[in-house]
């Protein structure tokens, strides 16, 4: 009897265990599929906040995209990358990795774009919302491919119906047709987007914020009209200038009206890389991206944006917990300074995770309006005056190229503008990159050859070469 | 609890509880003797039946018996394992003296095959098995590494050394760039291979490997990477109590260090750099305070490791039930600082004749692993890759009384003080495991059985990870953080199967296996994290201390197999035989439409030693055979023909979290299993009365529909782009192996061999090549899967030598063209790279294959010889024609890093003539010199001492004074020596990530192997 107990209570887990019909279908548990997302706004609005977040990717704005700006005079690469010392000096070969570094963020923003244009239309949703979130999107994938038109020069062009093809692996565009996508997306965004947002929407792009690029897109294109009317529409619009130059680089104001577009950090939630990589080493950071002797040189005897853009020496920072207030010297740097626009401390210690990364400012708008009435033999003294009238310097008369290039260089440094400028500057024949980057200033400023045939866009990642299967040819010049 | 867990808890229990239920014997005749082995010791533990009865006994310590036989027409059978079966009739005889004879091989040997068993001779599929006695009592966690070199054709791939590091088991080669390792049987349970160590091996009784596809094919979709099937050890009935205590104790060590530069060399070879590159020298190299010798960093970090185990056993056996119960207890530190593992382990196994027909026993397996993982597969943050760089001038505690730190200067890298990381490293894994199963056999008729099994394999994973504040250090960490990561695993399995064994004539013999099973996978997890613990102190380190909470998680995935299988074998006369293999798989893993996969295979034998015709005495067995078959893989990742979106995209706006969605998975809903086809042909031969054993394996292997993850152009984002079945992959080669065992008088040796030479190639890949992980912080590219070559060769440019002069610059036709000749980027003292392409320019064109990380040939050799008490055992193992990338070396002389550099570095080009392979040094990577070239492969061929053992068995008249029936002592060395040209640490490097095989044979300064030595004893009561 006991034996036939068992036996059958072995049968009956047995079959508890085998006989179940459904063991092969397969429940994905804990995850969204595609068919069950875009039920409405809130899904939009979720697939629209994530086009934002590769903003913060370490290879993105949270350290890589001012890679590209180490060649400039303003800065030297300092850190520990050894492979930065061959993008500085324009001798690097189309493997190094730093060129590859923001090549899929800047894709992933397009994807998640092109999939809130691609399905958002159709939600049942409201029509304010849903006219925000396609604003954004063709705000976000124009701005992606900015970077990447900067960059690179021309890159492959994935839009919707790239998308629902399954076409990723695309020839490059030219830099017309990358342009002509860069403006169309953001008039799109123009028509589409509020004029601003509320107070905890902050940080999402607006109206001003497509016009703003769009000015910065016309200025490259020499378009100059359409530059200035651009432009005014965002200093005539509610973007002023903030009362303190420095208010645009402190987490309490740094969301100001001025500051048009910026990557948003929440300390510890979802902070950004780039704080650490602009401090000293013995203050908690990595010790990248020096200001020169000659940057420091440019600004006027008595410009406090020098102050407030660098740690001097002799200056007293509060580094909060044990730490506490410490002197800045020299020898916290190879080159003697550091940007402290990028970077703050928490009261309790340690470098806080709440500084945003600024993209696009309202002072960068008024000097490309200032720099297309120059350029196109209008006065620019309005525009470039209330930059100067922010920070207490007296008004130029007049102004020429040359006051524009100075007050770029000193009012947006390490902003990642002046290298791209120079280049566009090179272009028009107002500087000569060449002559510039040839000369010696020392271990910091070493002569770079600067080859016009080659180096006006960065090469073309290699491994995106290899990939393609010969579709993507590389730049001029790397062959 | 899972109610189903309760229920097989409750029914182990009770099938343990009835098997120590002994019965008595009767009595009649009585007779007595003494049982011994060749060399006169007298043998305890022998097995003696009255044959056609089921009166026996066994001998005690003294070899001595005595029982009573129903009369004097019985014959005794005296049974001991290794020892031939000897048949004696009673006859008139009152006392016997029994000598028993150690068996050769025996082809009436019973090898355990997919639900079954099978007489060596009969098998015609190709199976390797290994005697648990073989692997007893050595210093490893586990059997997969006591596997190593032990079979033809079956690779352990070790990297590193590091406390409870298990192999990667690679059967007939590499058999798909995804999940290659075998399916691991444990006592009839399906599991994974990765959970093969949780067994004590001195709990095993044999394991076999399932090579071909003819005797793996009934395990179907699971069994295109081979099946390894592990037996413990069980009770015999009317074996009286036995009991045995393990123990070894010993200590481990580094056998090699890698030679770098001391604090004043350091200095002044940097200078030598700066000064190269025609830059100004860093104040910091000037700086005498950093010239001072101070630590040298890999002999802080290395430290004596010390490994210990102790196990016990019970086995014995009734009339009716046998039992054997044992529990091991088995703790490894390693010789780097805190790296620990250890296992506890608990096994009962129980079988009961519980009536004439039915029989039924079950399997219990409890395991506890504990130990913590140091990261040494980095090369940024692995601890003995930092021990190698950090700046030997910096202490290990400075005279305030804090850690030495890098943070001083960006030219002394970003590396934490190695020895900052390990002291103050806290993150531990918690494994308990419940492995259980039981089973009813039921004879329905002569011949034919009915068997099921029910089993449960539930694993129950705790990851505890605390980390601290680090501010003094250059990786800071600004708030401390604890991450728990809870997971349960469980596996249901139910098998229902009948076998019929049948004798018609006297010729033909049929034996049918046919049946139903399924096995049912469930995976979940939580995982949480909180940061900001005001106190770090070690009873603060819980969830409820912190005060910010950063992340939680959780998930389930749900796998189901649906099977049924049969199998045939026919012979005839014993000298044609024939095996017929079928199996159907219904696997969750697909969609519907792909989801049920059908693995047929076939194998034929020929003993041609059984014909009548053969007279050629000294060839004892002679047995041809053939096989063929398909079999499956589909452990693949999950739900690939899903689109699934991501959520938890954090993004903020207005100082106010902000969640993002997006997809993260493009679907592929045609995805299926890969399908192996194996086809093979063998021959076994026996020589002289059995002492001489030769298999030979010929095999063609063919992986078909191999996934693979087609590199995808970056425009396509980051979104995981699925796997395709469209890659095609060949092994093949040849597995050898003999024995040979002979006894003189009371010395006895026997000495086994195998190699296996196999070669692999991707012969379709349906894409330019396969993408392997990148190397360090500059992501640098060092291996590629192309067709037409092995999977993960290393792919770079080809150096020659070193320019010697300016003249050698300029008339080189390789850089002709090249603009970094014309800007003076080039200099004497530079790598003279190989322009392929003849473009006059080095650029990446010019990349080629340049290495293949696979041994041409692997072979194990063991030897074991005893006399008197005195037993001796060698094992060496090794490999041959594998190239090995020494990255480490590579980045170790390329004074560009701001790291301690190889001593090597010493011997570099400085002025014509003074080196053809060792640049200049330069702080420039103008002509990046240290690229990935042929400059930087190393013949990675070893031959290894792995064992020595060395024992001495008491004789029994002393041991049984103190009731002990047999004590045994030994000591054992592994890694004893290598003979190897590699100039690295340690020529047994592995695979780089657990998820694929796309990069081997890279030396990350991986975890050292250690020498060890243990003492150790055995004592039977």
């Amino acid at each position: 009897m006991r034996k036939l107990v068992v036996l059958l209570s072995m049968f009956a887990v047995g079959l508890n265990i085998g006989c179940r019909e459904d063991l092969l279908e397969s429940t994905p548990y804990g995850l969204s599929t595609s068919a069950d997302f875009w039920r409405n706004g809130e899904d939009v609005v979720a697939a629209v906040n994530a086009i934002y977040e590769p903003l913060r990717d370490h290879d993105f704005y949270g350290h890589s995209e001012h890679t590209f700006s180490i060649v400039e005079d303003d800065q030297w690469r300092a850190g520990d990358h050894s492979e930065d010392q061959s993008i500085e000096e324009l001798t690097y070969d189309p493997s190094n990795p730093q060129l590859a570094a923001g090549w899929r963020s800047k894709y992933e923003m397009i994807s998640r774009a092109n999939a809130v244009l691609v399905n958002a239309p159709g939600v049942e949703m409201d029509e304010d919302l849903r006219n925000r979130s396609l604003g954004e999107a063709h705000f976000l994938r124009g701005f992606s491919y900015w970077r990447l038109h900067v960059i690179y020069g021309g890159t492959p062009i994935i839009l919707e119906e790239d998308v629902l093809a399954g076409n990723f692996n695309k020839p490059k565009a030219s830099i017309d047709e990358m342009r002509s996508q860069i403006e169309s997306d953001l008039l799109r965004a123009i028509e589409l987007l509020p004029v601003n947002h509320g107070a905890s929407e902050a940080g999402r792009v607006h109206r001003g914020t497509a016009y703003g690029l769009l000015t910065k897109l016309y200025v490259y294109q020499e378009r100059w009209q359409d530059a200035i009317d651009s432009g005014e529409e965002v200093i005539n619009g509610p973007y002023p200038l903030a009362p303190s130059f420095l208010d645009n680089f402190r987490i309490e104001t740094e969301n100001n009206p001025e500051m048009l577009f910026s990557v948003q950090a929440l300390d510890v939630f979802a902070s950004t890389a780039h704080r650490i990589y602009t401090t000293p080493r013995p203050w908690g950071g990595w010790d990248f991206h020096a200001p020169t002797q000659e940057l420091v040189d440019e600004f006027e005897p008595a410009d406090p944006r020098l102050d407030a853009s660098l740690f001097l020496p002799g200056e007293m920072v509060d580094l909060g917990g044990d730490a506490g207030m410490q002197e800045y010297t020299t020898d916290l740097s190879q080159t003697g300074y550091h940007f402290q626009k990028f970077a703050s401390w928490r009261t309790s210690g340690g470098l806080d995770g709440g500084q945003n990364v600024p993209i696009l400012r309202s002072a960068d708008v008024y000097l490309l309006v200032a720099e297309a009435k120059i350029r196109s033999g209008q006065n620019g003294d309005t525009e470039l005056n209330a930059v100067r009238a922010r920070v207490g310097l007296d008004p130029k008369t007049n102004a020429t190229m040359e006051d524009i290039i100075h007050e770029r260089r000193v009012e947006l440094a390490g902003e990642n503008q002046r290298y791209f400028d120079l280049l566009r500057w090179d272009k028009a024949n107002i500087v000569d990159i060449v002559a510039l980057l040839a000369e010696d200033r020392g271990n910091f400023n070493p002569p770079i050859t600067f080859d016009r045939n080659k180096h006006y866009y960065f090469a073309i990642p290699q491994r995106e070469i290899d990939v393609s299967n010969g579709i993507l040819e590389q730049n001029d010049g790397f062959l | 609890m899972n109610p189903i867990l309760t229920k097989l808890g409750k029914m182990a229990f009770f099938l343990v509880f009835t098997s120590f239920s002994v019965s008595l014997l009767a009595q009649q005749v009585p007779i007595s003797g003494t049982v011994s082995d060749q060399a006169g010791n007298p043998l305890p533990g022998v097995n003696i039946v009255v044959e056609g009865d089921n009166v026996g006994t066994i001998t005690e310590v003294d070899g001595k018996f005595s029982l009573a036989v129903p009369s004097t027409d019985a014959i005794l059978v005296f049974t001991y394992i290794g020892y031939q079966t000897q048949r004696i009739p009673v006859a008139n005889q009152s006392t016997l003296a029994v000598v028993m004879e150690e068996s050769i091989f025996e082809l009436e040997d019973l090898v355990v095959v997919g639900y079954g068993v099978q007489k060596k001779g009969d098998v015609t599929g190709t199976i390797s098995s290994v005697d648990g006695e073989d692997i007893q009592n050595l210093p490893v966690p586990g059997s997969s590494q006591a596997l190593q070199g032990r079979v033809a054709g079956v690779q352990v791939v070790r990297n590193g050394g590091a406390p409870g590091e298990r192999g990667r088991i690679r059967i007939r080669g590499t058999g798909t760039i995804n999940n290659a390792d075998p399916l691991v049987v444990i006592d009839g349970f399906p599991t994974s291979a990765e959970t093969m160590d949780d067994i004590n091996p001195n709990d095993i009784e044999s394991i076999e490997v399932l090579k071909d596809a003819s005797a793996s094919a009934i395990y179907g979709t699971r069994a295109a990477n081979g099946v390894i099937i592990i037996t413990t050890k069980k009770g015999e009935l009317n074996q009286g109590m036995k009991f045995r205590v393990n123990a070894y104790t010993g200590i481990s060590d580094a056998v090699k260090t890698v030679d770098v530069l001391d604090a004043p060399t350091l200095a002044a070879l940097k200078r030598e750099a700066y000064t190269n590159s025609g830059r100004d020298i860093p104040e910091i190299w000037e700086d005498p305070q950093f010239q001072v010798q101070r630590t040298d960093w890999q002999d802080e970090l290395l430290d004596q490791g010390i490994t210990q185990n102790l196990d016990i056993s019970l086995r014995g056996g009734s009339k009716t039930s046998s039992y054997a119960i044992s529990a091991a207890y088995y703790n490894e530190e390693g010789m780097i600082k805190n790296s620990f593992f250890e296992r506890f382990s608990f096994r009962i196994n129980s079988d009961h004749q519980a009536g004439e027909r039915l029989k039924i026993g079950e399997n219990l397996q409890l395991t506890r692993t504990n130990g913590n993982f140091l990261n040494t597969r980095s090369a940024q943050t692995g601890v003995y890759w930092s021990s190698i760089r950090f700046h030997p001038g910096l202490p290990v505690i400075d005279e305030n009384g804090n850690y030495g730190t890098s943070q001083v200067s960006g030219e002394f890298g970003d590396i934490n003080n190695p020895i900052f990381t390990v002291d103050t490293e806290d993150d531990q894994t918690t494994a308990t495991r419940l492995l259980a199963s039981v089973y009813g056999e039921l004879e329905i008729a002569k011949g034919l059985k009915f068997r099921a099994n029910f089993g449960v394999d539930g694993t129950i994973t705790d990851r505890d990870e605390f980390l601290i504040i680090i501010d003094d250090q250059i990786r800071a960490r600004d708030q401390n953080e604890l991450n728990r990561r809870y997971t349960e695993e469980y596996s249901l399995l139910a098998e229902y199967f009948l076998t019929y064994n049948q004798l018609f004539g006297d010729k033909h013999v049929l034996n049918l296996v046919a049946g139903y099973t399924t096995q049912q996978f469930q995976h979940e997890f939580v995982a949480t994290q909180r940061r900001d613990f005001p106190n770090e102190s070690p009873d603060q380190r819980f969830l409820d201390a912190g005060n910010t909470i950063t992340d939680s998680e959780g998930n389930r995935t749900e796998d189901g197999l649906v099977s049924v299988f049969a199998r045939a074998n026919y012979s005839y006369a014993n000298r044609y035989l024939l095996t017929a293999t079928f199996r159907a798989d219904g696997s969750s893993r697909f969609a519907e439409g792909n989801r049920w996969g059908y693995f047929p295979a076939f194998s034929a034998g020929w003993r041609v030693s059984e014909e009548r015709f053969w007279n050629i005495p000294f060839i004892s067995n002679l047995k041809f055979t053939v096989g063929w078959g398909q079999l499956g893989n589909q452990d693949v990742a999950r739900n690939q023909f899903l689109a699934l979106i991501g959520s938890g995209r954090r993004y903020s706006f207005g100082g106010e979290e902000a969640i993002g969605a997006a997809q993260s998975r493009i679907p592929n809903e045609d995805i299926t299993w890969e399908t192996s086809e194996i086809l093979d042909i063998g021959a076994e031969v026996s020589l002289w009365d059995n002492r001489v054993l030769a298999n030979i394996n010929y095999f063609i292997k063919d992986t078909e529909d191999m996934l693979l993850p087609v590199p995808v152009v970056g425009s396509i984002g980051r979104a995981l782009v699925p796997d395709r079945n469209i890659g095609e992959l060949r092994n093949q080669g040849l597995e050898i192996e003999l024995g040979y065992k002979n006894t003189i008088g009371e010395f006895s040796y026997h000495v086994s061999a195998n190699a296996a030479f196999i070669e692999n190639e991707a012969r379709s890949l349906n894409a330019p090549f396969l993408e392997s992980p990148r190397y360090g912080r500059p992501n640098q590219e060092i291996a590629r899967t192309l067709e037409g070559h092995p999977i993960a060769v290393f792919w770079g440019w080809r150096a020659e030598g070193i320019y010697q002069n300016e003249a050698e610059i300029a008339n080189d036709p390789g850089i002709a063209n090249d603009p970094r000749r014309e800007n003076g980027l080039i200099q004497p003292g530079d790598v003279r790279f190989q322009d392929l392409d003849g473009n006059g320019i080095i650029n990446d064109q010019d990349r080629t294959v340049i290495g293949d990380p696979h041994p041409d040939v692997t072979y194990g050799l063991q030897a074991s010889a005893s006399y008197k008490g005195f037993d001796l055992t060698l094992f060496f193992m090794g490999e041959a024609g594998k190239d090995i990338y020494n990255a480490d070396r590579m980045q170790g002389l390329d004074a560009s890093y701001p790291f301690n550099l190889y001593e090597d570095v010493t011997g570099r080009w400085n002025g014509e003539g003074t080196s053809n392979s060792i640049p200049r040094l330069t702080v420039d990577r103008n002509n990046l010199n240290h690229r990935t070239s042929d400059l930087f492969i190393e013949n990675g061929g070893f031959m290894r001492l792995k064992n020595l053992t060395v024992g001495y068995t008491l004789p029994g008249q002393y041991s049984s004074r103190v009731g002990i029936s047999r004590a045994r002592f030994y000591v054992t060395g592994q890694n004893i020596f290598t003979i190897t040209d590699y100039s690295g640490i340690d020529p047994e490097l592995g695979y780089i990530t657990q998820e694929n095989n796309l990069q081997l044979g890279v030396d990350y300064a991986q975890y050292p192997q250690a020498r060890t030595w243990i003492f150790g004893l055995t004592l039977d009561f």
